[in-house]
């Protein structure tokens, strides 16, 4: 079954908080005194690549002009408010990718709006 | 905050009936109350932190854990399997007790690295593993988390 396009930016933007943590060395100083092993980091970035791969370019090339600008560049959306912003009725411009799936984004901050219901 | 706060009767599970380690996965993750798509997505996020080494910390603790935007908020769950699992762990024995935490990627509390590792302390404290292997009831859980020093 095809994946869902907000589906895979949720995914890559949670692997680039990974990546992003991995190279903090405090973080990672931190892990290993707790106990875990990592061993593989190079990993991030393999699975970085096989979710782009899978996205729509114009979406992709989008989210990552919206990352130059925020930290974050997806954004969730509660009771009409965007989250990234905390402006409210995010009805903002959408995007029809060629998997005819609609993402959206915020009118006011432009961030790639999602719903966690 | 203290990991008493954390547990409760909902996400606790003593019984858990998986035979290998995605299975474990998704029998925590299905103690949170997430969708059926936010738990796929959880799914794979928590296989991709797996990939990077196991959370497996040995001596039959492991501690599957990431950051995703699928959760609002500090999520936790624990589960133990009695008879024990591969969980590819750093010493290479059997895993029977696993602690889930997830959490989003920004959080205001940020509580994420804190209750990681008061996990990771608790996991290590002696005999810990003897005393969960006895417990029958879900309370019992509750009180030894209670009792533990902070």
């Amino acid at each position: 079954m095809k994946e869902s396009q907000l589906r895979l930016l949720m995914f890559l933007q949670d692997l680039l908080s990974l990546k992003k943590e991995m190279q903090d060395f405090q973080v990672v100083e931190q892990y290993e005194q707790m106990g875990f092993a990592l061993d593989k980091k190079e990993r991030i970035e393999e699975s970085i690549r096989e979710v782009t791969e899978q996205l729509d370019p114009v979406l992709y090339h989008r989210f990552l002009r919206i990352a130059e600008k925020y930290d974050r560049p997806m954004a969730p959306v509660k009771n009409g408010v965007c989250y990234g912003c905390f402006v409210s009725a995010p009805t903002g411009s959408k995007l029809v990718t060629e998997h005819q799936d609609v993402i959206e984004f915020c009118n006011h901050c432009g961030r790639i709006l999602y719903r966690i219901d | 905050m203290e990991l008493k706060e954390l547990f409760n009767n909902t996400n606790v599970n003593l019984n858990l009936k998986a035979t290998d380690k995605d299975a474990v996965l998704l029998e925590l993750i299905n103690l949170l109350k997430l969708d059926e798509k936010a738990k796929d997505m959880l799914f794979k996020m928590l296989k991709k932190r797996e990939n990077l080494g196991s959370t497996g910390i040995g001596k039959g603790f492991a501690i599957p854990h990431c950051r995703s935007l699928v959760v609002d908020k500090l999520n936790v769950a624990f589960g133990r399997h009695c008879e024990g699992l591969d969980f590819k762990s750093i010493d290479g024995k059997p895993a029977n007790f696993f602690f889930l935490i997830v959490a989003p990627p920004i959080e205001i509390s940020n509580y994420y690295l804190p209750v990681l590792g008061k996990v990771a302390q608790f996991c290590k404290i002696q005999d810990i593993g003897a005393k969960l292997k006895e417990i029958k009831e879900i309370p019992e859980f509750l009180k030894l988390l209670e009792d533990i020093p902070n």
